[in-house]
């Protein structure tokens, strides 16, 4: 009779668990509203793309305030995503998200998708891989503490000695290691996943201080003013963000170029910027 | 098969090494249809090896043996020389049947399913004829009631009944007996021996390594000495055992009734 | 038919099943009642407020969308959300449960508001199939039985006399053992198409929207096989060679060929003891399923890490935590069966 009673156990848990999955069909909001207010003027005869009539996008979706998963789980939000969904618009295409790890994300370029917008810098080193778009952003390494923290600095040689953190495998990682490895300066740095982690870690004053891009840390500061304090920014070396097509597809980097331009004349890219990054007193 | 045959079971010259280490030498041995062969002698004489490699359990180095008259195997200097087919070979095999000192039965089927697994898929008879025998076979040794139980709730002295109705399903004309009651209680080896009894008089060809003493002179038509890889000695049970003639023949007696 | 019998002999049944019996049922109805009485989604919608209705119809008119709507329906419980997105975000959320709408902005309605949001999206409502829970599960499920047969074929090999058989067997177990998963995964999902020019994708229809999480799916679903295979194979051959000798002897005399005594005697017999091992590799492989984010397919784990990131609330580990340890009590109850069934004969 212990069988009868697994068996009952299992047959709970099993519908149960159907009864979720089925229950919860789907109830995602209509994104397919087309839009054609937008007059398509940009050629796109000659583009190849992954899906006809989609630019299909790929992102590391956990960037915020870059790229991110809405609550329902489903819809991509941010700046990069609204960058993405103005120039597929303009080239009268609908726009696809493809939520990818950031480890091989350019591996995937024309199999998965055609580009690839997620906060990319570009680098030299990058530019042997990949062609880029002309910048849509431009970001700046800045030092963040706690807001009561008496630290005082001007360059990033000040942070001799300090403990800092930075998000893995980004520019302000691969920048600060150089200074390590270089012996420019003796700093201690501890690489985290996510950004989130790093503002964790300053909080509980495991670290003196957080490396990142001006963008993002102007997201943490703006949501936690009590917190933290913007201490530096180097404004000498810009870091620009653009959009990394294939290297075969020129006409795509002309066509999302000629886009880009577009939005740059008609200030659409301020008002995204403003949307994302600038509160309202 | 011709039925002709002076023999049923013959070796010649069979030898087997481990390394340097020669098992058997040069035993040559000739069974008549219907015989009870005992072969006992002290451990490491080489009984086992020589009784498993007549079913290829062991495989020897060189030597003849002959089933029915028929060549059966064929080896010298660790290779087979004359190549026997393999369905002839395995024809041959099934005249074997063989029972094992720790019964190996298959634990994860049923006495009767032990039975019967063999000749459904070896013989590829169909289940219900197989059933049928099986049936038959297992009352023979007084275990039908049993049937469907699974071995490991079975005593030591049962399972080496089923393992002998086992054997028996296929068929065999000689059956090979590797010590069959030595792993058992000695209150169970009685009941084994009884069956084995049964079978010698109903006339089944059998080779016997055994420590039963009592067995081998009552029931043997012949004994045979096994001493480091060579039959030291061969007679009938009386030669053997009233009157041994091999000075360690008479040594292993002495020191088994003394015990 | 017999166990078919034994259950609808309801007179029978044991106090303690009877008991289960009747809870499981009252639990049903409850479950039913609560669902009839929920709230239903346009009263949900509804309460959005006038400054978030505004900010709705604005986003019909245009490109870009700045409010995401969020409804999730788990059976007897409800959750809505509204938030605008950008620097100036605002956030609305309601939860609605036995006919009623609560505001679940804070206090303990947050809490149970986003352990539904959290739970809803682990489980991977609403999507395709490659997502979330149902991801996780049907990836492993298939990796394992697919692992599983292909560890008995090259546990065969490796313990086979024929030299070229053995060799590749072991040399295969030897490389997919010798390596990480996530290269594997990188080679056969990057690496091998490039060199033979061909795309995961092509695989599904060119219209199919989803054939990349698809072509993704069978790519994760070949490089997750081929590993669990070789760790399968080593515990196979553990359970054959752990078989007693004389099991092959007694075959053999009985004039069984090697298939036979493989497939009648031995495999059965270590089956058994096969169970354990592959019950913790099935648990290895339910943890590495996070890898396949690697090539754009989204897992519980990564579902989860994903919500840590963007809203920073360390609440969403909790229906993580829940949401395995089912899948794993599930499978492990599987296991159990499977190994009793196996081992009657003890």
């Amino acid at each position: 009779m212990r069988k009868l009673k697994k068996l009952m156990a299992a047959a709970l848990i099993f519908t149960m668990g159907a009864a979720v999955i089925t229950g919860c069909g789907s109830q995602k909001e209509d994104k397919d509203k087309k839009n054609n207010n937008t007059e398509t003027t940009i050629d796109i005869s000659d583009v190849k793309l992954v899906n006809d009539g989609v630019l299909t996008v790929g992102a590391e979706m956990s960037y915020p305030p870059f790229e991110d998963i809405a609550e329902d789980g489903t819809t991509p939000v941010g700046f990069d995503v609204d960058i993405a969904t103005e120039v597929a618009d303009r080239l009268g295409l609908e726009v696809k998200f493809i939520n990818t790890a950031w480890d091989g994300i350019f591996a995937a370029i024309d199999k998965n998708y055609d580009c690839v917008c997620s906060a990319v810098t570009i680098t030299p080193q990058r530019k042997e891989e990949m062609i880029f778009s002309t910048p849509y952003i431009k970001n700046y390494q800045s030092v963040v503490v706690l807001k009561d923290s008496d630290l005082e600095i001007s360059s990033f040689n000040d942070l001799e000695g300090k403990t800092i953190a930075v998000q893995k495998e980004t520019t302000s990682d691969i920048l600060m290691s150089d200074y390590k490895s270089t012996g420019t300066i003796n700093v201690e740095i501890v690489a985290n996943e996510k950004i989130p982690n790093c503002f964790t870690q300053l909080e509980n004053k495991e670290i003196d201080a957080v490396v990142c891009d001006s963008s993002v840390a102007d997201s943490f500061l703006n949501r936690n003013k009590d917190k933290y304090r913007l201490e530096f920014q180097d404004d000498s070396e810009a870091e620009e963000f653009a959009i990394a097509i294939g290297m075969e597809n020129q006409a795509l980097q002309t066509a999302i170029n000629e886009a880009l331009e577009d939005m740059e004349e008609e200030g659409v890219i301020k008002e995204i910027f403003d949307h994302w990054f600038v509160t309202e007193e | 098969m011709a039925d002709n045959y002076e023999y049923i079971l013959e070796t010649e010259h069979v030898s087997k090494k481990f390394g340097s280490l020669e098992v058997l030498k040069d035993i040559n041995l000739k069974v008549k249809k219907g015989e009870v062969i005992c072969i006992i002698g002290p451990s490491g004489a080489g009984k086992s090896t020589y009784l498993r490699s007549l079913n290829q359990l062991e495989k020897i180095t060189s030597g003849k043996i002959f089933i029915k008259g028929d060549l059966f195997l064929h080896r010298e200097k660790n290779k087979t020389v004359e190549r026997i087919g393999k369905e002839h070979q395995q024809k041959l095999l099934l005249n074997m049947g063989m029972c094992f000192q720790r019964f190996n039965l298959f634990p994860h089927k049923t006495v009767i399913e032990n039975v019967m697994i063999s000749p459904i898929h070896v013989k590829k008879i169909n289940k219900k004829t197989a059933r049928d025998e099986a049936i038959a076979l297992l009352e023979s040794v007084g275990l039908a009631e049993k049937a469907d139980q699974y071995p490991n709730r079975l005593s030591g002295g049962q399972q080496q009944r089923v393992a002998i109705a086992r054997a028996l399903a296929m068929k065999p004309e000689i059956m090979l007996f590797d010590e069959p009651t030595s792993a058992l209680d000695p209150e169970l080896v009685g009941e084994v021996l009884k069956v084995m009894q049964n079978l010698a008089k109903e006339g089944m060809t059998m080779l016997c390594v055994t420590h039963e003493m009592g067995f081998a002179r009552e029931v043997a038509d012949r004994v045979l000495f096994m001493a480091d890889g060579i039959i030291a000695e061969e007679g009938t049970p009386q030669q053997i055992f009233n009157n041994p003639q091999n000075p360690r023949t008479q040594n292993f007696l002495k020191s088994i009734l003394n015990a | 038919m017999n166990t078919l019998k034994k259950i609808t002999d309801i007179k029978n049944w044991k106090k303690s099943t009877k008991i289960n019996a009747a809870i499981f049922v009252l639990v049903l109805i409850a479950v039913v009642i609560l669902a009839a009485v929920k709230p239903s989604e346009e009263m949900m919608i509804g309460r959005a407020s006038p400054e978030m209705q505004k900010l709705i119809e604005k986003d019909a008119q245009s490109t870009r969308k700045y409010v995401t709507v969020t409804y999730n329906n788990m059976i007897i419980i409800n959750f809505c959300s509204f938030s605008s997105s950008g620097a100036n975000e605002m956030t609305e959320r309601f939860v609605g449960f036995a006919g009623k709408v609560y505001s679940a902005d804070k206090g303990k309605a947050k809490v149970v508001g986003q352990m539904v949001n959290y739970t809803y999206r682990m489980l991977g409502c609403g999507e395709n199939v490659m997502h979330g829970a149902k991801l996780t599960i049907l990836l492993t499920t298939l990796t394992i039985i697919i692992g599983v047969v292909l560890g008995i074929f090259l546990a065969l090999g490796k313990i086979s006399k024929k030299k070229l058989i053995n060799k590749f067997c072991g040399g295969y177990i030897f490389f997919f053992r010798g390596t990480p998963l996530l290269i594997q995964l990188f080679v056969i999902y990057f690496s091998i198409p490039g060199i033979f020019g061909f795309a995961w994708r092509d695989l599904f229809s060119a219209g199919d929207t989803e054939a990349v999480y698809k072509g993704a799916f069978i790519a994760a679903l070949i490089a997750f096989s081929l590993n669990s295979g070789a760790y399968c194979a080593e515990i196979v051959r553990a359970a054959i060679q752990s078989i007693d000798r004389g099991q092959y002897e007694a075959a053999k005399a009985l004039g069984m060929n090697y298939p036979q005594t493989m497939s009648l005697i031995i495999i059965p017999q270590s089956i058994r003891r096969m169970i354990p091992p592959v019950c913790n590799e099935f648990i290895m492989v339910l943890k590495d399923a996070s890898l396949v984010f690697a090539i754009s397919l989204v897992d519980i784990t990564t579902v989860s890490k994903n919500i840590m990131t963007s809203e920073g609330s360390y609440l969403v580990f909790v229906p993580a935590l829940i949401i395995y340890l089912i899948i794993t009590m599930f499978f492990t109850f599987i296991f159990n069966k499977i190994e009793n069934r196996f081992s009657v004969y003890e």
